[in-house]
């Protein structure tokens, strides 16, 4: 489907710069480019967050299989692909579960437990699966600044969910995020791979709005969200 | 120019093409005279591209500050080992958001300074650790890379050069930790983010135990326009002591937030009044950070005379760290900005040094406490001597960061924690 041309609360409406959230995002080749990853130079760069997630998927097959082995190349010990490849393995199944996390261990020759004591290090590795659209709302101090706790409040409001709940119709999980290098445009939030900028509470509708939209407009959910 | 706004104080270096999604792509990019820097550099020696970058005074804008020329310098020379070149590209610092924007509108910008590093230093394999968070903008750089390696700017023999340049996208995958130079090669190495004790100092052992030099996005992105250009007209802005332009990242209550490149040097209280627009609805000025999250909070009063230099800052009491200025307008519950900041440190403490696992989990605490109407006027000597103990005590600065907002506020503010206090005591 065609993005709306307006984001709600999008940057490129604010400001100096007429410009379309499309050019804004480089959507001509954000999303666009081929699953088994390219130039290996930038293979690591993909991972996305789908909203299709199969917790049950081959690690790794197909075009998955050979963007794994590009990224593998371009370190000189293969530890150093445990990072990528474990983004990988999230894209696919959208969580790393202990399971992931051991069979992450055996592609890379390393032991269960050092992976699981990684993997555990950092946040962006969901432990636990998320609902399709993994909204993380920064409340960090710009945004803190600039009403972001709202923007909080109304997404679970909205949704009738907890924080770090999934929804019950499966669709959300919201949580709360550090700080996401947006801070010029409060509030930032980040749905799946997508930030949106200057939202505002009385943007939360329709930024749900859109997203429903999207899911029922049954997008195949490969490679891009929309 | 700034993004979303331009102001005419700016000087347009590194950010003359942000908003203009044509400077995105190869063909545009050297159209607008993209990768002439890189030539003009092969056509040199790497020792004269080292004393250029060192004439020319640049510092590292990732927070430090130090000497870019003299950090290439301490290289090793004809080691026979590989050596490294890492650009952080993990921008996590609350209030900080220049690099994100250098990936998404300028990555050929990055590309080249990192060639012309590598070049440098001695470099065949550069990685740039972007930010996990960024998809966006790593998906534009991961584009531009791949057109580079296609176009001969990247890969073997390099612009017909002996010289060959590998260059590796590497994500993270959300830890503030990453950002410290030592605990991103051990992010990179595929281990847990821990800072490492230093020394060894990163050009003697660093990415996988091998020499390695690591710069920030804004340093390299620099890079091309002062080997280009020469350091003399780089010297044409900013301080003796603190040479050229920088990005300032303005967020918070104002009016025009946003991204500006200003001459470093520049008068904060003109940065907030003119270039932006003034405090959000007309309201007045309570406290200002001007350096991210990390280093200590400023008054109104201290703004007045504040100069954005390295030194001016520090002549003002705090650090200029990556620019990032957050202001805060009178209507601001400073504690409770505070105890965010504390809690933001808590996350991301990697857990590793006692002071610093221990400590940022006690402020936050104490803070909350306090915020909640529980406190005591104890309590902010309690914080005071915590925090002293977590200055200095532990590998990184993580323990250090916090440290600079509490005391800072604790000092200036005191009267906003007082009256917390006054407020529990009614409510009984």
């Amino acid at each position: 489907m065609t993005p709306p041309e307006k984001n709600p609360g999008w940057a490129g409406n604010v400001g100096e710069y007429q410009l379309t959230e499309v050019e804004i995002r480089g959507e001509e080749f954000v999303g666009k480019r081929p699953l088994s990853g390219g130039h290996p130079s930038a293979s690591a760069t993909y991972p996305y967050l789908l909203e299709t997630k199969d917790a049950g998927a081959t690690l790794f097959e197909g075009d998955y299989l050979i963007r794994f082995e590009k990224i593998v190349t371009r370190y000189p010990e293969k530890r150093a692909a445990l990072l990528p490849t474990l983004s990988l393995a999230q894209e696919i199944r959208g969580y790393v579960s202990p399971e992931t996390m051991d069979e992450v261990a055996t592609l890379l020759d390393l032991s269960s437990a050092y992976v699981r004591g990684v993997a555990t290090f950092y946040t962006m590795y969901n432990k636990q699966p998320v609902g399709k659209y993994l909204i993380q709302v920064c409340t960090n101090i710009s945004c803190n600044l600039c009403g972001a706790e709202d923007v909080l409040r109304t997404f679970l409001g909205e949704i009738e969910t907890d924080l770090g709940e999934i929804s019950l119709d499966g669709n959300f999980s919201v949580i709360e995020a550090e700080c996401l290098a947006g801070c010029g445009f409060p509030t930032c939030v980040q749905i799946n791979s997508k930030y949106f900028e200057n939202v505002g509470v009385l943007d939360v509708p329709e930024i749900l709005n859109r997203l429903r939209k999207n899911l029922s407009d049954d997008s195949g959910g490969k490679g891009v969200e929309e | 120019m700034g993004y979303p706004y331009n102001h005419r104080s700016e000087v347009s270096i590194i950010s003359r093409h942000f908003g203009d999604p044509d400077a995105r792509t190869l063909k545009g990019w050297i159209e607008k005279g993209g990768y002439e820097g890189l030539r003009k550099a092969l056509s040199m020696s790497p020792g004269e591209v080292i004393e250029i970058v060192k004439n020319s005074g640049l510092r590292g804008r990732g927070g430090a500050g130090f000497p870019t020329g003299l950090k290439w310098s301490f290289m090793p020379k004809n080691s026979g080992k590989i050596h490294y070149l890492l650009c952080n590209a993990d921008e996590s610092e609350p209030g900080t958001f220049k690099d994100r924007e250098l990936l998404r509108w300028t990555p050929h910008q990055l590309i080249e300074g990192c060639a012309i590093g590598a070049y440098a230093i001695g470099a065949e394999q550069i990685y740039i650790y972007c930010r996990g968070e960024f998809f966006e903008a790593n998906q534009v750089l991961g584009k531009a890379v791949e057109d580079a390696y296609e176009s001969g700017f990247l890969g073997r023999n390099v612009l017909g050069s002996k010289t060959t340049i590998e260059l590796t996208v590497h994500t993270g995958a959300g830890a503030y930790i990453c950002g410290e130079e030592t605990g991103l090669m051990n992010s990179l190495e595929g281990r847990r983010g821990e800072p490492r004790i230093k020394p060894p100092f990163p050009a003697a052992a660093g990415l996988f135990g091998l020499p390695t030099t690591i710069n920030n996005v804004e340093t390299l992105s620099a890079v091309p326009h002062i080997v280009m250009y020469g350091s003399d007209w780089y010297r044409k802005w900013g301080t003796e002591k603190s040479p050229g332009t920088k990005l300032f990242c303005v967020s918070g209550h104002i009016e025009r937030p946003g991204n500006y490149e200003l001459p470093l040097g520049f008068p904060l209280k003109d940065l907030i009044e003119d270039v932006c627009g003034g405090v959000k609805d007309g309201k007045s000025l309570k406290a200002v950070i001007p350096g991210g999250s990390s280093v200590p909070i400023l008054t109104a009063e201290q703004v007045e005379t504040c100069l954005l230099s390295y030194e001016g800052v520090e002549e003002a009491g705090s650090m200029l760290g990556c620019a990032s200025v957050i202001v805060m307008d009178e209507s601001t519950d400073i504690v409770h900005q505070v105890m965010r900041m504390a809690s933001f440190y808590a996350h991301e403490s990697c857990g590793l040094c006692t002071p610093c696992r221990e400590g940022t989990a006690w402020v936050t605490t104490i803070l909350k406490k306090m915020e909640n109407g529980q406190g005591s006027e104890e309590d902010l000597d309690t914080l005071m001597e915590l925090t002293d103990q977590m200055t200095g005590t532990t590998i990184c600065v993580l323990s250090d960061s916090v440290a600079a907002p509490v005391q800072s506020s604790i000092r200036y503010f005191r009267e906003d924690y007082l009256n917390l206090l006054k407020v529990g005591s009614g409510n009984g």
